[in-house]
């Protein structure tokens, strides 16, 4: 099972109840395919960044799956297949959030390993001070 | 006082100190780093427009003082972003 991030846009033509309704399919793809929902999130009617085959807006849906990956390559399959649909993105979240989860508890370590840190002479502020009296003399 | 002081105790870098006129230039710091965030969220549209300047190219790091690691990753997050609209690739 891996995580996955899957948004998708869905064309300004259609109204809310259609463009639920078209993600309610898409979730049924997903869960059929044995994925189970972790986020389900509608963002609504957003404006595009850029225009998008002349549309100037698009409704974003927001699904966070803990998947196999099976499911989510026929969704995309699907997503690309529909007219209803823009534009589409879905990427693997685990890998990442592993990653970073390591990295804190690497940094942890890190810490627990090293003493507390001893207070620093104050050298910086006293050595630029010095210098220009020394030349000074 | 013999040498006149332009502004040369202010300067922390310390080495050319007393020289030049000099900025008291704020260390950069990483923004992810300061705040801990190890993970660049390519959907959090806020976070990644500060790195984004008017014509919509990517803040290099030289400028936002970003490290390395979390340049790599903004980077693909803003590609990502750009990808679905949330982001635009050019604006003028």
């Amino acid at each position: 099972m891996r995580l996955y991030d899957i948004v998708v846009l869905l064309i300004p033509d259609l109204s809310e109840e259609e463009a639920a309704k078209v993600t309610a399919d898409y979730r049924k793809i997903l869960t059929d395919g044995g994925a189970e929902l972790v986020r389900d999130e509608p963002w609504g009617r957003r404006k595009l960044a850029y225009p998008i085959e002349r549309k100037r807006d698009a409704y974003y849906h927001h699904f966070q799956v803990r998947s196999e990956p099976a499911a989510v390559a026929e969704t995309e399959r699907r997503l690309k297949l529909s007219d209803q649909v823009l534009r589409h993105l879905a990427v693997r979240a685990d890998e990442e959030l592993k990653r970073s989860a390591k990295a804190a508890e690497r940094q942890k370590a890190k810490a627990a390993r090293r003493p507390p840190r001893p207070v620093a002479p104050p050298v910086s502020e006293a050595g630029a001070e010095a210098t220009p009296a020394e030349r000074g003399e | 006082m013999a040498m006149p002081q332009r502004g040369g105790s202010r300067d922390r870098e310390g080495k050319t100190a007393g020289r030049k006129k000099f900025f008291v230039r704020r260390r950069k710091v990483c923004k992810f780093c300061a705040e801990k965030l190890e993970y660049v969220d390519w959907k959090d549209v806020k976070l990644l427009q500060s790195f984004i300047p008017e014509r919509g190219k990517i803040l290099p790091r030289r400028i936002s003082g970003t490290c390395a690691l979390h340049q790599r990753k903004l980077q693909t997050a803003i590609k990502r972003a750009r990808s679905i609209a949330l982001l635009p690739y050019v604006t003028d």
